[in-house]
């Protein structure tokens, strides 16, 4: 899979990416929509706010082929054109007895709440805050995830006959040992609501904001005072978003302040160029020594200069302080956003932890206390929304096991026949399509205001024809091929090979096919499917109709025992 | 020293040719290599406007002769894009799909346009002067032009304007401070600079806000935030360089606003080494990073990357802050480090 469909096997969910970009190209819409849905509960909050880790993987931005397909616009693409009239479906199973509770109703929660209730599970959903989304409706800031369609796609997960208890939080208004008793599982899906603090002086002066807080108390409609000059520590998507909304909120300067450089922030490069488009500055190699103040504010920053360190394994390359390199600017508000934590002193007895975050066992999602499971956020520590939602599904599944005593779901691969699409050549070389934005003066002036406009029909399907469509596998059949060489010829890259053996592993399947530049060796001829772009020119060409394509989808299936 | 060495050097500019030319007198057995996406020969950049201009000749902006390198036994490979490097195997990929091996390299790339991002969204009326490409081009198009916009700005928009004003322009500056180049200019700065340019009979707008441009038939329609339009033939934009290290950021050489190397100008690959506008440098001085600007300082790092290279060790040291004097207000050039 990872070879062959990149872009499917780099998502979290595994979401069919090829299949909905196509559903796109053929103007359906709702089909796209709901080819996310069998996987993501959310698709138009995550086509605006997805960390995007497919598109890194997409073949189209391989070396000398461009740049990659727009994966996460086109999902917001299919959830916008889709008819507002748009026919949901939904697999039912029938009814268990079964009681479930889940804390959170954040998007893991949520994730997990919907693939039991959909199982027949009786569901219960707890959530501390006045209103459910977690993280969608607290943490990420308007301007990128308008409200209304977090509550539509929440709505839709809700009215399966799940029960949600707003306002109730375990530990304070419910002990969870009650809940335990209550329900046959419960299911921890608490995220992540502890700031990491920089534990360096003058950090408890006032004006300095720890990130999560900043963005709570304005998606809250709180409006926390800041200056004119607001210095952000810490590179991720909160870091980002307190910096643009800072801006939003009329600070004239303000900068995100890196231990390493651009290069090795966690957010995507569209989320840098929106934010450097609104003048932010970025700069790199610096870490905050201190905060001074006067008069219990703040008044300045003082910061040392850093270089990178070469690890041999992850994370690869660390900041290490350069000696004598510190300097002072002065600053009216600091916001500190350099991760997160979960909150679990609510759980009693002790839970066992991985560092601060909840331990699960491998694979199982079950916690050291038996009936609780943990899912999301909280049990790796601060991610993205898209893993969020993956994890509480898988969660979901596991307590499901646990009550029909087999799982009931099974993911397999499905090959059938194919023909080759009507994508022509020069759809390999249409520019990647721009998604509109409000310009700098409109975004300003409302903090609410959706920053994105999304693509029209005719820019999503512009786009969506850029696809090579990946989950097509072209084959050629050894036994008909008269090695005529002509497919060799007509490749736009180095795709189709000369070979002289293939590793045959132990199961038997085939291995890595060992390549010869010399015709006499030639056992057979072979598309190497991690470089094919599926453009179909072999298939024209080949005289004895040798080459197949079949299409490889990767589909759940109901498992009876 | 083995002597199947092949030292190569991306960039054909000072930096660059310094180097080359360092590397091949200590070392008269290796192959030295230089690799330039630029198809005209070594030239003076800072004598483009004149060339524009038409007041000199295209031989009196070569630095030398083709025939030197032939002397040197240097090979050029000039109109060659590198596209990707590969540290681990010591490979470079060119756009024309050809593999280059390598035992040293000298990354001597300079830099490109630098457009800050309030800029990005009216880069398609703007004209770039960085590169000789770019001087031919708009030759016979300068000509032409009646109003010309220019907006500033760095050291060569100055001098640009300079030569405009030779040649009975109508010229429009638009200064925006924070976007000065190298430095951010004080208003005392900036109100020295327009006042010395309205002298000169130039239209000085000091931190005006682009609202708006647009194609109106021939000409470009500038609408400023206060209100004003100004209509012009061309617009000039002026704002400095930016390392060219897009092809180099991802490959496992350490970057961040230019290509970090430490005072040997070596990166965090011992084999490969970088100087010149696309090298970024701490400098315990200023306790900042720096990336040094100039014909000068790139020759100055050519030759210590190249001596470094061939185990001299030789330290590259912090620059001094150099005033220069600009259009009659002094200015720290020495360094910058705001994009």
């Amino acid at each position: 899979m990872a070879e062959n469909v990149p872009c499917q096997h780099a998502c979290p969910a595994q979401t069919n990416i090829p299949g909905y970009i196509r559903c796109i190209v053929e103007q359906r819409y709702g089909r796209s929509y709901e080819l996310n849905r069998m996987v993501n509960i959310l698709p138009g909050v995550l086509g605006r706010i997805c960390s995007r880790p497919c598109e890194e993987k997409c073949r189209h931005g391989e070396a000398d082929l461009g740049q990659p397909v727009n994966i996460c616009h086109l999902k917001r693409a299919a959830a916008d054109l889709k008819s507002p009239w748009h026919r949901i479906k939904e697999n039912l199973y029938t009814p268990s007895d079964k009681k479930v509770a889940v804390i959170g109703a954040g998007p893991a929660g949520l994730a997990a709440a919907y693939e039991l209730a959909t199982l027949g599970h009786k569901v219960t959903v707890y959530e501390s805050q006045e209103r459910p989304g977690g993280m969608l409706m607290y943490g990420i800031p308007e301007f990128r995830l308008p409200r209304d369609i977090v509550t539509l796609e929440i709505d839709n997960i809700i009215r399966l006959g799940i029960d949600l208890k707003l306002g109730v939080s375990i530990g304070k208004d419910l002990p969870l040992g009650k809940l335990m008793k209550t329900y046959d599982a419960v299911i921890a899906a608490t995220g992540c609501l502890h700031s990491f603090a920089l534990s360096i002086p003058g950090e408890d002066l006032e004006g300095v904001y720890s990130g999560l807080d900043f963005m709570m108390r304005i998606n809250t409609g709180e409006k926390p005072a800041i200056g004119s000059r607001v210095a952000v520590i810490g590179g991720g998507f909160t870091a980002i978003d307190c910096a643009r909304m800072a801006i939003r909120l009329g600070a004239s300067k303000v900068s995100v302040n890196l231990r390493k450089t651009e290069e090795y922030m966690r957010i995507d490069a569209h989320e840098k160029k929106e934010a450097k488009f609104e003048k932010i500055a970025i700069y790199g190699l610096v870490q905050p020594v201190r905060i001074m103040g006067e008069k219990g504010s703040v008044t300045g920053i003082t910061f040392e200069r850093t270089r990178l360190k070469y690890l041999a394994e992850p994370p690869y390359r660390v900041a290490v302080p350069i000696e004598n390199s510190e300097f002072t600017i002065p600053i009216d508000t600091v916001i500190v956003a350099i991760g997160q934590y979960p909150v679990t002193d609510y759980i009693k007895p002790k839970l066992k932890l991985n560092g601060k975050r909840i331990w699960t066992a491998p694979d199982t999602f079950k916690t050291s206390v038996k009936g609780l499971y943990a899912a999301g956020d909280c049990i790796t520590g601060a991610t993205d929304v898209i893993s969020a939602i993956a994890r509480g599904r898988k969660a979901a599944l596991e307590v499901d096991a646990l009550f029909v005593k087999h799982k009931r779901k099974k993911t397999m691969v499905r090959i059938e026949s194919s023909e080759q699409t009507d994508r022509k050549r020069s759809d390999d070389f249409i520019p990647r399509s721009q998604m509109a934005t409000l310009g700098p003066r409109r975004r300003l002036v409302d903090i609410t205001k959706e920053v994105e406009l999304g693509y029209d029909a005719i820019a999503a399907e512009e786009e969506a024809k850029r696809c090579y469509l990946c989950y097509l596998k072209y084959e050629i059949d050894v036994n008909r091929c008269i090695y005529c060489f002509a497919c060799i010829d007509v490749a736009p890259r180095d795709c189709i090979k000369m070979i002289k053996d293939i590793d045959i592993k132990k199961d038997g399947s085939y291995g890595e096919l060992v390549e010869t530049g010399e015709w006499n060796n030639v056992v057979a001829i072979a598309i190497d499917n991690k470089r094919c772009i599926r453009c179909g020119q072999c298939l024209e060409v080949c005289p004895v109709q040798c080459i197949s394509v079949s299409k490889v989808e990767l589909i759940e299936q109901d498992m009876e025992r | 020293m083995p002597k199947n060495d092949h030292y190569v050097i991306i960039g054909n500019g000072p930096a660059g040719n310094k180097a080359a030319d360092r590397l091949r007198d200590r070392d008269k057995e290796a192959r030295v290599t230089i690799i330039s996406d630029e198809a005209f020969s070594f030239y003076y950049r800072y004598k483009l406007p004149d060339f524009i201009a038409g007041r000199i000749s295209e031989d009196a902006l070569k630095v030398r002769p083709y025939t030197i390198y032939k002397e040197k036994n240097i090979r050029l490979r000039l109109g060659q894009r590198v596209e990707r490097i590969d540290p681990d195997e010591k490979v470079l990929y060119l756009k024309h799909m050809k593999k280059v091996g390598y035992t040293k390299l000298i990354l001597a790339t300079g830099g490109s346009p630098r457009v800050p991002p309030s800029f990005i969204r009216f880069m398609e009326y703007f004209t770039f002067m960085t590169n000789y490409n770019d001087a031919v081009r708009i030759r016979p198009e300068l000509q032409k032009a009646k109003d010309i916009i220019v907006i500033g700005g760095d050291l060569i928009s100055l001098r640009f304007i300079k030569m405009l004003t030779g040649m009975k322009k109508n010229i429009y500056f638009i200064l925006t401070r924070n976007c000065f180049w190298p430095i951010e200019l004080t208003s005392r700065m900036a109100g020295k600079i327009s006042s010395s340019l309205e002298k000169k009979g130039i239209k000085a707008l000091v931190d005006t806000p682009i609202a708006a441009i647009t194609r109106q038939k021939n000409k470009l329609l500038l609408e400023t935030g206060d209100g004003q339009k100004i209509r012009a033939d061309m617009i000039c934009s002026f704002l400095g360089l930016k390392p060219n290290i897009d092809f180099i950021v991802g490959s496992g050489i350490d970057t961040e606003k230019g290509i970090l190397v430490n005072e040997y100008l070596q990166t965090n690959y011992a084999d490969i080494y970088a100087c010149g506008e696309c090298a970024q440098i701490y400098n315990p001085k200023l306790k900042d990073y720096w990336i040094s600007i100039g014909s000068e300082n790139a020759a100055l790092q050519g030759e210590t990357a190249a001596l470094s290279l061939l185990g001299a060790h030789k330290v590259i040291k912090p620059v001094p802050k150099n005033l220069l004097n600009v259009g009659g207000v002094s200015v720290n050039t020495s360094w910058w480090k705001q994009f």
